[in-house]
């Protein structure tokens, strides 16, 4: 990738791109996977350098930028392009199918951090400890909270208030139970209401 | 075709027409709140077909999508483009998620007549006066003009957004929730898209042969509506009310919850209330912009959930008490 194009990616997602060059720029990003994740990239960039919440693989940010601009990418930073599911969080088998699948699915998107077997704390405790807070928020880990987060975008849905992030991450989120079913089938047959014919 | 939907389609070009007036003239003439009227029916009553970028959290995705609605009947496909290859079919209410890779077809049902535009504000700014809303300027999306509408939050407690408008059909090409600092939290934009063109039924039918795939079907809740609870917020941002009391119990669960649906018009917010066997959890987590906050409240787990900045699913978490 050029520097030309990579200014272009820059001056897009900053909004200061011509309509024109965008129009164009968008085509070809739709076609190319690897200007998505530059693109990306940069908005991520665009979003620690505003100051907001940490994210997750942004600890060494001016590396980052060297390593974009220089077209060089330090081995240690890794992009929140396509995090592999944290492993160690994962629900066990047993749960329910799209508890299992969801909470997999919400860790694959974005997240990396983790509050399973977080002590239990006042309310007041735990507005303190937000309050403090430029560290990344965690992603629920937990099917109950999956299963809310489900619910809730059921039910936004039914008042006409349903977005294009629930829809996809509830999606995301069944799809990566069948795929941990694969992974599981031995233990999962309790959890899935599997019917052999196409109906 | 639905009368609204001919409508919605043809009347800026009627309008325009009338005033004698070139489209930029006319978008800027016309009011905010008829926009969002005009998206909303055009968003239920447009065939389109193209592809949408997504970027959220980093991530950059794309989606080649086909939507169309005879009838009355949504019928959509949606291709991811990166991955695996996930295959979106929805035929009315019922939607299979196709996995290629695991062989798999995922069934669910959706009960309700959203698509993936639906989160879009709808006609009324019914949202009464949290939110300021105007026409900022004429852009171009996708090689067509657009208009961009902004809906502008007057606090902290709740996101704004950014909508490229369709000038011809009102239909949104691109939109934009924004951060209480400005910034963006989520942005979706077609890269081309064609608007009210004819759709082959083959552009709605799977990729894939799903014909030795496992069919696997989604569980599902249950759902007791219009519940009555003793459970309230103390300190609701302003602008927010109860709007639906349910009884639910989760998929895996015999357990009823009380989830209690709270909205400004724009942002909703749920709390689910469960009894708990001692332990429970707290504090916060997000997906994308949306955000959760759990507290232990005489004993029960409280748990607040919306497409709302965290301090607003904070506050109400931990302001839910029982009378």
């Amino acid at each position: 990738m050029n520097d030309a194009i990579k200014m272009q990616i820059s001056a897009f997602v900053d909004g200061e791109l011509p309509d024109a060059e965008a129009d164009l720029l968008l085509r070809r990003m739709s076609q190319d996977a690897t200007l998505r994740k530059q693109a990306a990239e940069y908005f991520e960039m665009g979003r620690a350098m505003r100051g907001e919440a940490a994210i997750p693989g942004m600890e060494r940010l001016q590396e980052r930028i060297a390593a974009a601009l220089g077209d060089k990418v330090p081995d240690a930073i890794e992009v929140a392009d396509d995090p592999a599911p944290n492993r160690a969080i994962r629900p066990l088998v047993g749960v329910t199918l799209a508890a299992s699948v969801a909470l997999l699915a919400i860790v694959g998107l974005q997240f990396s951090g983790g509050v399973a077997d977080s002590p239990v704390v006042s309310p007041d405790t735990v507005a303190d400890t937000v309050d403090d807070a430029s560290y990344t928020v965690p992603a629920p880990v937990d099917d109950e909270l999956v299963r809310y987060f489900q619910s809730h975008g059921a039910t936004a849905s039914e008042l006409g208030a349903n977005g294009m992030n629930t829809r996809l991450v509830n999606l995301r989120l069944s799809s990566e139970v069948v795929e941990e079913e694969d992974a599981d089938s031995a233990d999962d047959d309790a959890a899935v209401d599997e019917t052999p014919q196409q109906p | 075709m639905h009368g609204t939907a001919v409508k919605s389609m043809l009347w800026p070009a009627l309008l325009a027409g009338q005033l004698g007036c070139s489209s930029a003239a006319f978008a800027e003439r016309v009011e905010p709140n008829e926009w969002l009227g005009r998206m909303g029916a055009a968003v239920q009553a447009t065939n389109y077909e193209g592809t949408v970028i997504r970027i959220q959290d980093g991530k950059a995705e794309a989606l080649k999508v086909v939507h169309s609605v005879a009838d009355g009947v949504i019928r959509e496909k949606v291709v991811t483009q990166e991955g695996s290859g996930l295959e979106i079919i929805r035929n009315g209410n019922e939607v299979h998620c196709i996995l290629p890779d695991s062989k798999s077809v995922l069934v669910e049902e959706w009960d309700d007549q959203s698509t993936l535009f639906s989160t879009l504000p709808s006609s009324e700014v019914r949202f009464g006066n949290e939110y300021d809303v105007a026409v900022v300027r004429e852009d171009r999306v996708a090689g067509r003009q657009a208009v961009l509408v902004a809906i502008r939050p007057h606090d902290e407690y709740r996101y704004g957004h950014r909508i490229w408008l369709d000038v011809e059909t009102a239909f949104p090409l691109q939109t934009k929730l924004i951060a209480e600092d400005g910034s963006a939290i989520e942005q979706v934009m077609f890269a081309d898209i064609t608007l009210n063109g004819e759709i082959q039924a083959s552009s709605l039918a799977p990729t894939y042969s799903t014909e030795n795939f496992r069919w696997l079907d989604a569980p599902s809740r249950h759902v007791s509506r219009n519940v009555e609870t003793e459970w309230h917020s103390t300190d609701l941002p302003r602008g927010f009310r109860a709007v639906a009391t349910h009884g639910e119990t989760m998929p895996g669960s015999e357990d009823v919850v009380t989830h209690i649906l709270y909205s400004d018009g724009l942002a909703n917010v749920s709390v689910f209330i469960a009894a708990t066997d001692g332990g429970g959890r707290t504090g916060p987590s997000r997906v994308g912009g949306s955000n959760s906050f759990q507290a232990i409240v005489d004993g029960f787990q409280v748990t607040a959930v919306g497409e709302v900045p965290a301090l607003t699913v904070q506050q109400i978490a931990t302001s839910m008490t029982r009378r």
